[in-house]
Order: C-alpha cells, then structure tokens, then sequence
C-alpha cells in the first residue's frame, strides 16, 4: 500500500496493460468470429448451391471443402437429429438438407465458430485468398486478406454507396437504350455490393423482358448451340439465360433473401420460358424463406399448370387458414380449390379409364370404368359448381373424350374446337388434344398443326450442335414425320 | 459513497461546461448542418429513378447515403471536437484556473472526455434521428435495427475519439490532434492491411522482412480494427441469414469500451506528467 502511495500512477499503467491484454484478447475474439462468419456465409452459399444448381466450374475447391465441411460437421453432433436416415446415396448432403431450412442457421453459425471446424475454416481462409473458391467472392473478410487492400477495401460501407452511383448510371443507360452497356455495368454494380438484391432483380428484369420486347423469336436455323444450357439460343433466347444466371448468381450471394427465387420462379421460368417444374422448384424456395403474403399464390398457380394438383389445392387451403379475412382468402382460393378439387377429379377419371382399357379381365375392366365414371361426375359437378369460362371449357372437354371413348371422333373434335374458342385458357392444352384424338383416329393433320407438331417436339437442329445430339433429334423428327 | 460522488461531481461540472462550450462550435454546427443536409437530400435521391420501376432501391440509397454520412460527418466532429477540448483550454490558459481548484488531473481528463462525448453523442442522435425518420416515412414500420447500427457506430466513434483524445493531450494546438485523429480513422480501417504485411513477409527468409513480419503480428494484435464496425452497415440492410448479431453486437459494445479505455489511460500517462 506504502508502494502504492508512493507511486499512484503505477495503478494506471498496470491498468493500461491489464486493457491492452484485454484489447489483445478481445481483438483475437473479434477475429475468429469475423473468420467464423465469413466461413458461414460460404458454407451457406455452398449448401444451397449444392441442393439447387449442383453444377461446379473447373479449378473452383468449393466441392472438396465442402465435402471436408460436411464430414466435420457429421462428426461434431451439432446435427444430431439430422443424421436419422443419412446415408451416401443421397444426393443432398447433411448441411446441404440442414440449410434447407433458414430457422436452422444457427445450427451451422455454431458449427462455424466451433471447434470442429477450426481445420476447415482455415483451409477456407487459405482457399479464399487464393481466390479458389467460387462462393466465397464476395466476402469481404477474406476478400481483404487477399492482399487486395486499396482504397475499395477502406470502408466497406463506401462501397455500397459507390455501387448506388453506378446504379444511377445503369438507370440511365436504359432510358438511353444502351443494353449492352448497361449488362457490363450491373456486373460492375453488384461486384461493388453483392448484397444490393434490387439490381439483381431489376437487371434480370432488364435483360430478360425490356431488351427482348423488340425482339423477334430467332429461328431455329439461325440460332446456334450452347454447351453450357445444352439448347439452342437465338440472341433473344439468349438474353432469358443472361437473366436466369444473373439471378443464380444473386442466390449464391443471397442465399435467404425470397425476392431472387421468387423472380427466378416467377418471371423467368414461368413467364417466360414456361419451364413450370423449375417455377415449381424456385418458388418453393421462396416460400421456405420468410416471403410476402403475394408469393405462394404464384406457387399454387405454377403447381397446377405443372400438374401437381394435389399440393396445388393442400395449398390454396393452407393460405385460406393462414390468412383467413384476406380478399385473397375471401375471393380467389375458393375458386382455385374448385379448380384444383376438379383437376384432380379428372385426372383420376382418365387414369381408371385407361387401366380398365389395359384390364384384360372383364369384370375388373368394368369396374374400374365404374369408377372412372363416378370421378367424372364428381368433376362435372364441381365445373357447374364453378360456372365461369374454365369450368365451361373443362366440361366441354370431358364431353369430348367420352366422344372420342365412343369413336364419335368428329364430334370430339367439333366440341374441342368451340371449346378451345370460348376457353381462350385452354387453347393450347384443347390443340394439343384436338392434334391427339386426329392422330388416334387417324384422320389428317391441318398444315398449322403439322407445324405445331414439328415445333413443339425437340426438332431444333442448329449449328455447333454436338454429333451424336444432332442424330438423336434427327431421329427424333423422322419419328414425327412417320407419324404424320 | 460521499467519496465516489466527491470524485464525479468536478467531471460532471467539467463535462457539462465541456458540452455547453463545445456545442455552440460554429465548425461543429458547421459539420452538423451539411450531414443533416445530406441525410435529408437522400430522400430525393429516387428522382434520378426510373419511376415506372416499382422496387426499392430508393430505399437502399437512402440507407446507404445516409450510412456513409453518419460514418463521414461523424467521424469529422468526433474527431474535430476530441482534439480541440484540451489543446483549446491550453490555448486560452483556462486549464490553469480550473486546475488550481481542487481538481485532480484525473477528475480534469475525465470531465473533458465526457463532455466530448456529450457532444458526440447528442450530434450522431440528431443525424440518427433524422436518419430514422426518412426511413419511417419511406417504409412506414420503424427501423428498429437502425438504433442498433447508430449505437454500433458510436462505439466504433469512442475508439477514435479515445486515440484521439489521448494525441490531443500531447498538444498545444489542435491541429496536430485533428491530423492524429484522422490518421487513426485511417489506419484503424487498414488494420487489416498488417495481416497481408505478416502474410507478405513470411514468403521470403531476410532477416529485414522477418523483422518486418514481427512487428505487423504484433500491431495487428494490439492495434483496433475498426472494420470490426463494418457490422453497422450489414444491420442496415438486414437479411434473414444473419443470427450473427446477438454474438457480435456484445462484443463489439465491449471491443468498443476496451479501447475506448485503453485510448483514455493512454491521455492521461501522457497528461500526468504534462507541464500545465
């Protein structure tokens, strides 16, 4: 104490050491956690990408990490309930099915900044800086140990204010009809913030609607093969998979952020290329994601075009208990449950219709023709339930094929053709079945519907398209000639 | 207890005085009235815009305009204000009068320090609030998180204003301590930078870039790393992939503190022995 006395500002530097080595510790603390969370993000980045694209590029190390990852994280116990029924031959790896849900970020947080994953998170900081891993991009922890410290890298908050700037300037571009600037230049913009969601929704809008509206569709001949796609694009056509991979890019960089799946779904594989599994497949993301009330509804919708009437209809009712006093609820799922309810009905009809035409045993064939009759009538009475155009057009169209059961095929098809004029909805699925039941009963082909024929099938021959791609849809078209 | 509340009670007075005097700045009121400008003229900025675009990237710029202009202003009135307090009352022999009381030197610094960050504290709530208001009125639900990014930034704010407190301590003028602090702002958002030196310097075996190497390790641990802070801007523009923040943000309150402690202690070994 008399030393103390003597020397009172001992304490003070003693004090400013003992906070020095608390800083010290401190500062050590702040590093592994912002090493922990850059290694999440990847992790996350990974997981989805496992689960949705699958696809890898040459000389990227993000499948050896994650694999190394995931084994780590079986060993761990974090996912403990997670290992029931995990096995090699599924596609889907344990952190990839754990991501699937958002609620369980947390999970993989802790596996992060554990200790199980010291050898890994390591090995990602190592990989990061070389710049070998695909997800990791957009990391700013790892992206300034790279060595890349210049003025970009001095605050980050300033980037994204650059990142606005050049936005401002791709706004103009557009309004100046510059497309193919504008496309460089979003790059550009989410390169400085990889995180501004709304360019990559509004330049995947750019690229695939408003530089295309002026566009004819390319004809076959003139487009030419893409390996990456394996499809035929046209430059128009091409300009929908510049949007799809820009959006694909903004889910690797905001992997929970439902705005992107759903634009992905929606704008893109519905609206545009009519791709209703995919939709299916994107808007289904969404809805895992916390979303806006608007966004199921286009997944129930996508749903039913792609055939899954079941899940279509679980749907519609699970929005009307979710929301029960919504003019949604109120208005719209009622007459969707309908649909889906009469949907389902039809299709169960046309199944036993054709298992009693393959029953060689009489009495089973009859019954179940029976049944097959029971489930068309439950649909007609849901159709005059429903009593608008569709539910018109779907009667009509059940009037047609009991004609058509009956070799009335004529009359079968006088009946589809007003049909598919009343029903404007129906047209294509009325053509296709018009094209159908002239085939089965042999009758010819008009010269438009020929051309549907050879249009709809995979006829497209173009050039650069790989040999043996080539023979198969030659083949293809032979098929389809013999046939008409 | 009489004896704790003996000891605050000159800091308090010093503090207030501190503010009192420091608020009425016309440098200061200069700061503050370009940063609420710019807060407030970010809500224009979506005229540039495409208006047929229904999104909300008007809403982003304001948040990321606004985000830098906190980060800008306040970090020029934290600094302008922490470097000027001592080397001003020096200037204008103040210190004198006031030290000839029965104030220690401790009481003295303290008093200065608080009142500093009075006036910190009451300049970044302004441009908070007007922050928080352009939002509200944007998104019409209150942005809650934003008060967790301005009290972010604050603590990111007492690590400079420590440093910078502590330069200003040495000095006659405040010049020299405005330089400091900014100099700190700088290189304690290019910490990271020691990290790529150390890398750097064990590719090669001179004892020169050994040497190099050693010190870069050493000051990448002593030194603060204010891109700790970078956090305020991620809360932001939140995600829902972000179940970071209930461990980061304690952290980083007490990151803060630490060195906001230890840039304090560092004031006054350097006043204690000062001739005043």
């Amino acid at each position: 104490m008399e030393f103390l006395k003597r020397f009172p500002n001992l304490i003070v530097i003693v004090l400013l050491i003992l906070v020095l080595i608390a800083g010290i510790a401190m500062n050590l603390r702040m590093r592994h956690l912002r090493e922990s969370e850059a290694y999440y993000r990847w992790l996350i980045a990974a997981a989805v990408s496992e689960r949705l694209f699958q696809d890898q590029e040459e000389g990227d190390q993000d499948g050896v990490l994650f694999s190394g990852s995931v084994a780590a994280a079986r060993e761990s116990g974090i996912f403990f309930d997670y290992l029931d029924g995990d096995s090699d031959s599924e596609d889907i790896s344990l952190l990839g099915r754990v991501a699937k849900d958002y609620q369980q970020d947390w999970r993989i947080w802790s596996f992060a900044r554990s200790s199980y994953a010291a050898e890994q998170r390591q090995q990602f900081l190592l990989l990061a800086k070389e710049r070998k891993l695909r997800f990791a991009q957009d990391i700013q922890y790892a992206e300034a140990q790279a060595g890349d410290v210049n003025i970009f890298n001095l605050f980050f908050g300033f980037r994204k204010v650059a990142a606005n700037l050049v936005w401002l300037e791709v706004d103009r571009y557009w309004h100046q009809g510059n497309m193919y600037r504008m496309i460089t230049l979003m790059r550009t913009c989410v390169a400085l913030d990889p995180h501004f969601v709304e360019a990559y929704i509004i330049g995947s809008w750019h690229l695939a609607y408003n530089a295309t509206a002026s566009m004819p569709d390319t004809p076959w001949p003139r487009r030419d093969w893409d390996p990456r796609y394996q499809v035929c694009l046209g430059e128009k056509e091409r300009f929908y998979y510049y949007a799809i991979d820009f959006l694909k890019d903004g889910i690797r960089r905001n992997p929970r952020n439902y705005r992107i799946y759903f634009d992905l779904g929606f704008a893109l594989y519905k609206q545009k290329l009519e791709d209703y599994a995919n939709a299916v497949k994107y808007l289904a993301e969404a809805i895992a994601l916390p979303h806006d009330r608007w966004v199921p509804r286009q997944l129930f919708l996508c749903q039913e075009l792609n055939g899954q009437y079941e899940e279509a209809l679980q749907g519609w009712k699970d929005y009307m208990e979710r929301y029960p006093g919504s003019m949604t609820a109120v208005e719209v799922a009622p007459r969707f449950i309908l649909r889906n309810q009469g949907l389902i009905y039809e299709k169960r009809a046309e199944e036993f219709r054709i298992q009693a035409k393959q029953m060689t045993d009489a009495t089973v064939s009859k019954k179940f023709r029976k049944q097959a009759e029971e489930n068309y009538m439950l649909a007609r009475g849901i159709w005059n339930e429903l009593s608008d155009p569709f539910g018109e057009g779907r009667k009509m169209r059940m009037e047609a094929l009991d004609m058509r059961e009956e070799g009335r095929y004529l009359e079968a098809l006088a009946v589809l053709d007003k049909a598919r004029w009343d029903t404007a909805a129906l047209w294509q699925e009325f053509s296709d079945l018009i094209i159908e039941i002239k085939k089965e009963a042999g009758i010819s082909l008009s010269v438009s519907e020929k051309k549907a024929v050879m249009r709809d099938s995979e006829v497209g021959i173009c050039p650069g398209m790989p040999k043996e791609e080539q023979e198969r849809r030659l083949h293809t078209i032979e098929d389809i000639k013999a046939g008409l | 207890m009489n004896a704790i509340s003996s000891f605050f009670r000159g800091p308090y007075y010093i503090a207030l005085y501190t503010y009192r005097e420091g608020i009425r700045r016309k440098m200061l009121i200069g700061f503050l009235v370009l940063s609420l400008l710019v807060i407030f003229g970010s809500s224009f900025i979506s005229s540039f815009l495409d208006p047929s675009a229904e999104t909300d990237i008007d809403l982003k710029l304001i948040k990321d305009i606004c985000v830098a202009a906190i980060s800008i202003f306040g970090v020029l009135i934290t600094v302008y204000i922490s470097a000027s307090v001592v080397p001003n009352e020096i200037e204008n022999k103040v210190i004198y009068t006031v030290l000839s009381k029965p104030v220690g030197r401790m009481q003295y610094l303290l008093g200065k320090f608080m009142g500093a960050q009075l006036i910190i504290i009451v300049n970044l709530l302004l441009m908070g609030g007007l922050f928080f208001m352009a939002l509200y009125l944007r998104q019409g639900i209150m942005p809650t998180l934003l008060l967790w990014s301005i009290l972010l930034t604050y603590f990111e704010f007492l690590i400079v204003s420590a440093f910078t407190f502590a330069i200003s301590c040495a000095a006659t003028t405040s010049l020299v301590p405005i330089m400091g602090g900014l100099f700190v702002y700088i290189t304690g958002n290019l910490t990271e930078y020691l990290k790529d030196v150390e890398n750097r310097a064990s590719q090669t075996t001179e004892w020169l870039d050994m040497i190099i190497g050693k010190v870069a390790t050493g000051l990448y641990a002593v030194l603060p790393n204010l891109q700790n802070f970078s956090l305020k801007t991620q809360i932001v523009n939140g995600q829902p992939n972000d179940p970071l923040l209930d461990v980061f943000i304690p952290s980083l309150l007490l990151y803060g503190s630490i060195y906001g402690l230890a840039g304090f202690l560092c004031a006054y070994v350097i006043f204690w022995r000062k001739e005043v």
